[in-house]
């Protein structure tokens, strides 16, 4: 057991190793993209009306516009790494901002991934019990459906749908728990050290901080926003996830232990079970590149949604030229890709116990 | 089903006289590859989705080539400003305008069953020129990359890893947005190649700015798409180089590059062919989501995603025909690609044509 955690811990540290020139790169690549932009940023930042020579020299200082391209780069890295990146059109901490849009992205995530599971793994099981059958060939033109189907057509026909006719969502803000649980979360690292802040950095995300003071109506009511987004996202991928587990489904069971299992007389229930946990793995895999697809921001459902998010952030960052707020979520998104492709790794040594590390 | 496959055993059979013609005694030496090709028709001309797929990828072909040449109305003649009568009414809806036009008009008074013909030839140059620029390009950097192996392998993918750490999407929003206004100072000194591409994709020379814009998602498509084929590509070379036929081609003094294109390439090039006719479609919907966002042409370029995202605006209560109508337009685009590539991935594996040929030398002892 030892050594299994050993070559686990090991095999982590690799992974983040190799990831940190793989994480310079991106944040290259990102600014000198944003440098090569022709146009001037300060001016794009203040507007062409509120201009005043003297603001705009002492915002080119503060940002270092006159130095050469890798100071400038530098600067912007090492504001990243202490946290100090400053928004310069909405003039507050970067991370404020960008912690409350990604709470949201993660809540839309977790819907979305929620629905996708809902629909994917049963339809999927289905398919594979009743082979070759009206339910199966369902499952065949759903997912070919899914990865035909512009994104925001379907979103506008689910609006139609289920906002102006039976009315049952709506289309602006993001419920947040009372101010009084806010406090009380945010002061929990005061009080309790380790758990404390763990505890109150899951609470930073608004359905999670309701769940935990019991404001079960806020927690609907997250839901009932979050719910159309969330079953578009997996209308569209979920037939495709189906079809991945019918298909390794089918594989498992035509492997030659589960002919041993049935010939051992084992229940049926029990000869499925052996066969989905191995099916699991090629699953798992899809499974958390789809989640770490929709944390990096589903940025079309977020603008059709009106869902201020990561996306949507990111997305008015490149539209203003805003430098640091590019870098700050190119950092994120980058990041949680390697999280998600290790979260993922890790999982396989979960299910399967042949793949060790 | 039979006619399918008698057309397309007649195309191999012309091609296959016209290599007789210039090399003679290519039939016979390339006779096995030819039976290949003739299974593979066959297999083909056996699956329906692959049929169907196939039609809908033809019709969309000749849609996109004729579209701009026999669109009835241009699409930058907005009529709601010369036509008094046409201002005070919601654009024309489906039932109440019968006959002409078809499927009623966007906000402007346009037709929109001409401005998708013109939408047809920009969809269709998008997503066949991103993935045929894309994928030779990730293609070759995998097998360079699995071939050579050490110090090369590292380098290209680390930087392989560096495009795929961040979403297609917001990378190719980046480099759309920083583009244009590059192109368009090229478009604007360069006639020539105004005219090219202004033809290519089916507008007029004067929008040149709004070509930019197409060239720009263009070209941030393809900077997206080739990490991919880079991966699956130098995967299977790993698989491939230690293969004994590798080390007698090696050992017969063959060139790298010409072991690389004749020898491991054919092997590992028919999961890519699968991976392309899906991309077709998946770039389809990749561009049309990019002008969706604002980052594409803007008016009067009748791109689909744009005209969606502009008819969005007056959803539902005067545009639900036009979302409807560009909408399953694009899905019948996309599905016919994916209908082809779920075909393909079946006819490209030799299990599926040794099956195919047992069943036939069966029937024919019969």
């Amino acid at each position: 057991m030892e050594g299994v955690n050993v070559g686990l811990a090991s095999f982590i540290a690799r992974r983040i190793i190799t990831f940190i020139p793989t994480l310079i790169g991106v944040l290259l690549i990102t600014y000198l993209i944003a440098y090569a932009i022709p146009a001037d940023p300060v001016r794009a930042w203040v507007g062409e009306k509120l201009m005043n020579p003297e603001t705009l020299e002492q915002i080119k200082a503060k940002y270092k516009f006159n130095a050469p391209w890798y100071e400038q780069f530098i600067f912007l890295i090492q504001q990243l790494l202490t946290g100090q990146l400053e928004d310069p059109v909405r003039h507050k901490n970067v991370f404020t901002e960008l912690t409350s849009r990604f709470a949201v992205t993660f809540e839309l995530a977790i819907v979305g991934f929620l629905f996708l599971v809902l629909i994917g793994l049963p339809l999927g099981i289905i398919a594979a019990v009743k082979k070759d059958s009206p339910v199966d060939f369902a499952v065949r033109v759903m997912a070919l459906v899914g990865s035909s189907l512009p994104a925001f057509v379907l979103y506008y026909f689910l609006i139609l749908a289920f906002f102006n006719y039976i009315q049952t969502t709506y289309l602006a803000g993001i419920p947040m728990p009372s101010s009084a649980c806010t406090t009380t979360l945010s002061s929990l690292p005061q009080t309790i050290p380790v758990l404390g802040n763990i505890v109150s950095a899951i609470g930073s995300i608004p359905m999670f901080g309701a769940m935990m003071c019991g404001e079960w109506s806020i927690v609907l009511d997250t839901f009932k926003r979050l719910y159309l987004p969330g079953l578009a996202l997996g209308l569209l991928n979920g037939g495709f996830i189906a079809r991945i587990v019918r298909n390794s489904l089918l594989d498992a069971l035509s492997t030659e232990y589960i002919s041993y299992a049935k010939a051992r007389g084992l229940r049926k229930l029990s000869v499925w079970r052996h066969a989905l946990k191995n099916a699991m793995v090629p699953v798992v895999t899809v499974l958390g590149l789809n989640f770490g697809g929709l944390l990096s921001g589903a940025i079309i459902a977020e603008t059709v949604f009106n869902i201020p998010g990561l996306g949507r952030y990111m997305y008015d960052a490149i539209m203003r030229l805003n430098f640091p707020v590019i870098i700050a979520c190119t950092f994120l998104i980058a990041v949680i890709y390697i999280v998600v492709n290790l979260v993922v790794d890790i999982l396989y040594a979960v299910i399967d116990p042949r793949i060790r590390y | 089903m039979e006619f399918v496959y008698k057309t397309l055993k007649s195309i191999i059979w012309a091609y296959a006289k016209l290599r007789e013609k210039l090399s003679p005694g290519w039939i016979l030496k390339n006779s096995s590859r030819i039976r290949e090709w003739e299974l593979m028709v066959y297999a083909y001309s056996k699956s329906p989705i692959g049929v169907i797929g196939g039609l809908i990828v033809l019709i969309v072909f000749i849609l996109a080539v004729i579209g701009p040449l026999i669109a009835w109305e241009p699409y930058w003649e907005y009529k709601i400003l010369y036509d008094e009568n046409l201002r005070y009414h919601p654009p024309c809806l489906p039932p109440s305008c019968s006959g002409y036009p078809l499927f009623g008009t966007d906000e402007w008074g346009r037709d929109i069953v001409a401005m998708s013909l013109y939408g047809f030839r920009i969809s269709f140059v998008i997503s066949i020129v991103v993935v045929f620029l894309g994928a030779p390009l990730g293609i070759i950097l995998g097998l360079i990359s699995g071939y050579k192996g050490g110090v090369v392998d590292e380098i290209i993918m680390r930087v392989t890893d560096i495009f795929l750490a961040f979403p297609g999407l917001v990378l190719a929003i980046a480099f759309a947005s920083v583009l244009p206004q590059r192109i368009r100072g090229v478009l604007e000194t360069n006639s020539a190649l105004r005219a090219f591409f202004s033809g290519l994709f089916g507008l007029r020379q004067e929008e040149y700015g709004q070509l930019a814009a197409l060239l720009s998602i263009w070209f941030a498509m393809v900077i997206v798409w080739w990490p991919g084929y880079a991966r699956i590509v130098r995967g299977s070379v790993l698989s491939v180089r230690e293969m004994p036929f590798i080390e007698a081609a090696k050992l017969s003094g063959l060139s790298t590059w010409s072991i690389l294109f004749k020898h491991i390439l054919p092997n590992v090039l028919s999961p890519v062919l699968v991976m392309m006719t899906f991309d077709i479609a998946t770039a389809t919907l990749f561009a049309a989501s990019l002008s969706f966002l604002g980052l594409g042409p803007q008016e009067p370029v009748p791109e689909l995603g744009f005209v969606i995202s502009k008819a969005g605006g007056y959803f539902p209560e005067r545009s639900t025909h036009v979302v409807l109508y560009l909408g399953i337009i694009l899905l019948i685009i996309a599905l016919g690609w994916n209908l082809l590539g779920d075909a393909l991935r079946d006819i490209l594996d030799p299990k599926t044509r040794r099956a195919i040929e047992y069943r036939l030398e069966k029937e024919k002892k019969k």
